[in-house]
C-alpha cells in the first residue's frame, strides 16, 4: 500500500528575455525542485517564449499583509518626485527662448 | 482585541462590497471557503475530463494539421486543470482536505464535472461543434469571472482563457470548412449541432438560482446568473449558426424585442439531473478511464516526491 505522495508548492517565475526582470505567473506541486523547474515550463510556457525559470519553494517567501494598506501609504505628495510636475512649468520657460524642454527619450537616443 | 466570527464576517462582506479582492492567506467565512473549493474543483476536475471526448478524436482526425491543433487543445485542457487545481488546494488545505482528496472526490461521485463532456462525440462534425460552441459556452461562462472577488482564480483564469481563445478559433475552423464542404459534410455539422443543443441549454445550469449559486453571487465570486450567462451565449453565437445555413433545432427559437431575450424551448431538466448522478451516456466509461489511469499512475506520483530524510 503507497502512502499518499508529499508534494510542496513552488512559486514560479518567468523571464521572457534578458532585458526583463523575472515575472510571477503562478505556482505548482512538486517533490525536488528540479521537478517543479519541469512543471513549471508544462503549465506556463505552452505559449510563451522564456529565457529563464526560477521556482522558490512558497514557505521562502516573505510578503507584505495585504490587510495592512498602510504599509504602503506615502506620508505626503511627493509630487516633487515626479516629471509631471516640472513639464508645464519648464515649458513654459523654454518658449522665451524658443525651445522646449528636453524629456528623457530626447536625451537618450541618438 | 480579537474579533468574534461575526464581526470578522460583516467586516468581510464590508471588503467585498467595497470590490476588494481576496486572497488565499486572507481570513474568509467558512461559507465562502467551501463554495469555492466546490465550484473551484468542479471547474478543475471538468477540464481534465473535457480531455476525453477530444482525445477520442486525436488518432481520426482527417489531417495531420488537425490532429496537431487537436492534440495541442488536449494539452491545453490538462494544463488548465492543473493550474486551476492548485488554485483549489490552497482554499481547500485549511479544510484538511488535500490534491488527492480533491481529485478522488471524483470517483465518489461528491464532485461533479460538466454536463458537455459525459456527451458522446460520434463524428469529426461532433469535434467542430465541441471546440467552436462548447468552448465558446466555457468562454462565455469563464470570461464572466475574469473579475471575481477571488483573486488567485481571476488571475489563473486569464491565462486559461486566452488559451480557449485558441479553442474558439479551432473549432470555428473545423466548423467553416464542413460548412463550406460536401452536402454530406454540411450536414453532418447540421447534426451535430442538433445533437449537441440540449447538451448546450444544460451547460449554463438551470434557470431558478440554487442556493450555492446565491452564496456565489452574494460574495461576488460570480456576478452573472446561469439565465444571463445563456442568454449572452444564444447573443454571440445564435446569428453566426444561422449566417452559415444552419439552423438549432428549436422551431419557435427567437428574439423577443419587448422583453429583451431570447425565447427558447425548456430541454428537458431530467437528463441533466440524471448527469449530475452520473448516469450520462458516456459517464461511466470516461470516468472509469480516468481512476484507472489515476491508479496506474500512482507509481508516478510516488516517484515524484521529496525524498524523506531517513
Amino acid at each position: 500500500m503507497l502512502d499518499k505522495p508529499v508534494f510542496s508548492i513552488y512559486e514560479v517565475f518567468m523571464q521572457k528575455d534578458q532585458m526583463s526582470p523575472h515575472v510571477h505567473v503562478g505556482s505548482v506541486d512538486a517533490g525536488t525542485p528540479e521537478d517543479a523547474l519541469l512543471l513549471a515550463r508544462e503549465n506556463f510556457l505552452r505559449r510563451d517564449e522564456a529565457v529563464s525559470l526560477w521556482v522558490v519553494r512558497q514557505d521562502a517567501i516573505h510578503a507584505t499583509p495585504y490587510s495592512d494598506p498602510d504599509w504602503f501609504a506615502h506620508p505626503a505628495e511627493k509630487a516633487y518626485r515626479m516629471t509631471q510636475s516640472y513639464a508645464r512649468e519648464n515649458n513654459d520657460r523654454w518658449r522665451k527662448y524658443k525651445k522646449r524642454m528636453l524629456t528623457l527619450d530626447d536625451v537618450v537616443k541618438d | 482585541m480579537s474579533m468574534t466570527y461575526a464581526e470578522q464576517t460583516t467586516e468581510f462582506m464590508a471588503r467585498i462590497e467595497a470590490g476588494e479582492k481576496i486572497e488565499a492567506s486572507d481570513w474568509m467565512p467558512d461559507e465562502y471557503r467551501i463554495a469555492l473549493v466546490r465550484f473551484i474543483q468542479m471547474h478543475a476536475l471538468s477540464e481534465i475530463m473535457g480531455a476525453y471526448p477530444e482525445k477520442e478524436w486525436v488518432p481520426r482526425a482527417p489531417t495531420l494539421a488537425r490532429k496537431l491543433s487537436l492534440m495541442s487543445k488536449v494539452q491545453d485542457e490538462m494544463g488548465h486543470g492543473q493550474l486551476i487545481l492548485r488554485i483549489a488546494e490552497d482554499l481547500a488545505a485549511p479544510l484538511g482536505k488535500s490534491r488527492e482528496d480533491l481529485i478522488e472526490e471524483l470517483f465518489t461521485g461528491q464532485c461533479k464535472f460538466h454536463n458537455v463532456f459525459h456527451m458522446p462525440a460520434p463524428t469529426w462534425a461532433d469535434c467542430g461543434v465541441i471546440g467552436w460552441l462548447v468552448d465558446g459556452a466555457a468562454v462565455v461562462s469563464q470570461g464572466a469571472l475574469l473579475d471575481s472577488s477571488y483573486a488567485p482564480y481571476a488571475r489563473v483564469l486569464k491565462r486559461v482563457c486566452a488559451e480557449e481563445g485558441f479553442h474558439i478559433q479551432h473549432g470555428e475552423s473545423i466548423c467553416l470548412a464542413l460548412a463550406e464542404g460536401t452536402p454530406e459534410q454540411r450536414q453532418s455539422l447540421q447534426d451535430a449541432i442538433n445533437r449537441w443543443w440540449e447538451a448546450l441549454l444544460h451547460f449554463f445550469g438551470p434557470k431558478e438560482v440554487s442556493n450555492s449559486a446565491n452564496i456565489l453571487l452574494k460574495y461576488r465570486f460570480r456576478v452573472k446568473t446561469n439565465e444571463e450567462l445563456r442568454q449572452k451565449f444564444f447573443t454571440k453565437y445564435i446569428t453566426r449558426v444561422n449566417a452559415l445555413g444552419l439552423t438549432v433545432p428549436d422551431p419557435n427559437f427567437h428574439w423577443d424585442e419587448a422583453t429583451q431575450l431570447w425565447i427558447y424551448a425548456d430541454p428537458d431538466w431530467s437528463r441533466l439531473k440524471a448527469i449530475t448522478r452520473n448516469e450520462g451516456p458516456m459517464s461511466r466509461e470516461r470516468l472509469r478511464l480516468r481512476q484507472l489511469s489515476y491508479e496506474q499512475a500512482a507509481w508516478v506520483r510516488q516517484a515524484l516526491t521529496a525524498p524523506v530524510a531517513v
